[in-house]
């Protein structure tokens, strides 16, 4: 039940009315007079003033007025005697809830209270609906801005360069890692450059287009991208970028710039270092097979030696075709290097590829019939005396025969009929087209993507790794192609095109 | 008839030439031309040394060599290994071998680097075989 001060001047009036409003319920304080009730008023905060109109001293206006001033939630109700009228509008006017007439009557009185007590309780709702919406807003308001600060945070604390654009494309947001990447300051930036200042002129055009168009466009994946610094320097960053929408209209773009320049260090490093190694694998190799190469000139020696004390035709004729062929490998071996290392066209002369064909075939029968390997050659009638680099022809024919013979060699498969087919076609009237095919022991994927890339030998120490590799110069220098396919344990086919012209009188 | 002498390699003139060292001091020569043929003839002839190469194609002579010491049987034919690899680079991967996993092997009871002298390797088989 609520507070409530009853003043009036008339003592009589004060005692009868607070018995009956004290049995309704209501906690009742009383004062005699306007000073003394809002002394009470100050104590005890009441939350309905029951005050007499005309008093001594301070009247019920006044008081009326001073209680609006302290609290101007309290009900105040008048008590008014006969012809009062002009006062209690007054008093309403000056913000009054009611007025009640004297002589007061029980019923009256209650119905008044009970009006005062309801507004009361409504605008105690009210306040209470008031505080929790006020509460709910201050609770909702710093959740937004928790989030956007730590939206913020993301941003500013990203290592990716960030730049937001605008829908008009102006740059609204300028990360500390785009400042790191691309070397303006913020406030160089910020509403004063657009996406063309910044993305390299493509990827601006397609996104000035997509703000412009409005059009919904899906992100870019990552891509490289070359983007110009402050100090006009290019550099190299991973870009990925994507506009903004709010309920499917463009609101801006956003791009992020990851800086490569540091990556492409490390792998310019990387490459520096394979290609340091790969040098080292081929002075290592190139020893390993020189160390062979020595071994058999000294045991060759070695058994001529024994065949000239001993008389032996035979051992003497063993030793010295020991020394003859490694004295072949050495001048293989130069030559190679030679070829490589020497930047040079091929020198066209009248040749007829097929007779090359032919001589390199009957160079490898010795070796290919010893290991039981058969040489076989489909050679087209058609080729007559044409003008190319013969040279070149001769020695890529020999390295690939002499390939195939070896991958048959290494071929531990039993039973098997070792073939080495060599074949020569025309293709169109420009193009010569050169097969080599074993049936020897194949080559895996991985090595036969390394053929070509470094020096590489899978035949240990009896391969230098150059072979190949001056293959593969002379063909290119030749303006000819090489096509490799090739099956582990089953053999390999090497298919060199070749173009050539009209042999010259 | 004098001890027999297993020579391991895939190089024609290296066997030549081994096989002429061999005759020239009274032993008789085995032949193998790759790591596979060299364990079945060890097996089936079992002779008094093997000389053994370590590059050739296909099986390396590294896993003959801890294949060969490896065996109960065959471990205690000496062998005198024959390289253009050098004996240092030889004993680390022998020794990371081992560190993986592989079971313990000796080191080999020589280790000449190509080229060879005959006379070296002639002296070297001498001290190996026990007559």
């Amino acid at each position: 039940m609520s507070k409530l001060l009853l003043i009036d001047d008339e003592k009589a009036i004060v005692r009868v009315l607070s018995v009956s409003l004290k049995s309704d319920g209501y906690d009742v304080v009383t004062a005699y007079g306007g000073e003394e009730g809002l002394d009470v008023f100050r104590r005890e905060s009441p939350d309905i003033v029951l005050t007499d109109i005309k008093m001594p001293g301070m009247d019920g206006i006044e008081v009326l007025k001073r209680i609006k001033d302290l609290d101007p939630d309290t009900e105040v109700i008048i008590i008014t005697g006969h012809g009062d009228m002009h006062l209690a509008i007054d008093a309403l006017q000056l913000g009054a809830s009611d007025f009640i007439n004297k002589p007061v009557a029980d019923e009256v009185l209650a119905i008044t209270l009970k009006r005062a007590e309801e507004r009361l309780l409504i605008r105690q709702k009210l306040r209470e609906y008031t505080e929790t919406l006020e509460n709910m807003v201050r609770i909702a308001t710093e959740e937004v801005r928790r989030k956007s600060e730590f939206q913020d945070k993301l941003i500013t604390s990203s290592n990716d360069g960030i730049v937001a654009t605008d829908k008009k494309g102006e740059v609204i947001i300028f990360n500390p890692g785009a400042e790191k990447i691309f070397g303006y300051f913020r406030r160089e930036v910020i509403r004063k450059m657009n996406i063309y200042d910044l993305y390299p002129p493509e990827l601006a055009g397609e996104f000035q287009q997509g703000l412009k168009q409005g059009k919904i466009v899906k992100g870019t994946d990552w891509k490289e991208v070359m983007i110009t610094a402050k100090d006009g320097k290019s550099l190299p960053t991973r870009f990925s970028g994507a506009l903004l929408y709010e309920k499917n209209m463009v609101v801006g773009s956003v791009g992020f710039f990851r800086d490569l320049r540091e990556i492409k260090h490390l792998q310019q490093e990387l490459i520096k270092a394979e290609r340091l190694a790969a040098i080292g694998q081929t002075v290592t190799g190139l020893a390993h097979y020189i160390k062979n190469i020595l071994s058999g000139l000294k045991g060759g020696s070695y058994v001529v030696n024994v065949g000239l004390d001993k008389n032996d035709i035979d051992k003497l004729k063993t030793g010295w075709a020991m020394v003859e062929r490694n004295v072949g490998r050495v001048s293989e071996l130069v030559l190679d290097l030679l070829t490589y290392s020497r930047e040079r066209g091929p020198e066209l002369r009248n040749c007829f590829p097929n007779e090359i064909a032919d001589d390199v075939c009957e160079l490898m029968e010795a070796r290919a019939s010893q290991n039981e390997i058969e040489i076989i050659k489909e050679l087209a009638p058609s080729i007559g005396e044409v003008n190319m680099g013969a040279d070149a022809v001769h020695r890529v024919l020999l390295n690939l025969v002499s390939n195939a013979v070896d991958a048959c060699i290494s071929d531990l498969s039993v039973d098997k009929e070792w073939q080495v087919r060599v074949n020569t076609a025309l293709e169109g009237d420009d193009m010569l087209k050169f097969e080599v095919i074993d049936n020897g022991c194949g080559m895996s994927e991985e090595i036969r993507k390394n053929l070509f890339t470094s020096f590489f030998s899978t035949k240990g120490g009896k391969g230098t790794g150059l072979g190949l590799l001056v293959t593969h110069k002379l063909v290119e220098e030749h303006g000819g192609t090489i096509d490799i396919t090739s099956q582990l344990g089953k053999g390999s086919a090497f298919i060199i095109r070749l173009p050539y012209s009209k042999a010259t009188h | 008839m004098g001890k027999r002498v297993l020579i391991v390699d895939d190089d024609p003139d290296i066997i030549t030439f081994v096989v002429t060292v061999l005759e020239e001091n009274g032993y008789t020569p085995l032949i193998a031309k790759n790591g596979e043929e060299g364990i079945a003839k060890t097996v089936e002839e079992s002779p008094d040394l093997i000389i053994l190469d370590l590059l050739m194609p296909k099986q390396s002579g590294i896993k003959i060599y801890r294949e060969l010491k490896g065996d109960e049987s065959l471990k205690k034919i000496p062998v005198i290994v024959l390289s253009g690899i050098a004996r240092r680079t030889f004993l680390r991967s022998h020794e990371a071998l081992t560190e993986f996993g592989g079971q313990p092997v000796p080191e080999p009871e020589a280790y000449i680097e190509k080229p060879v002298e005959p006379e070296k390797l002639a002296e070297t088989i001498k001290e190996l075989i026990i007559e």
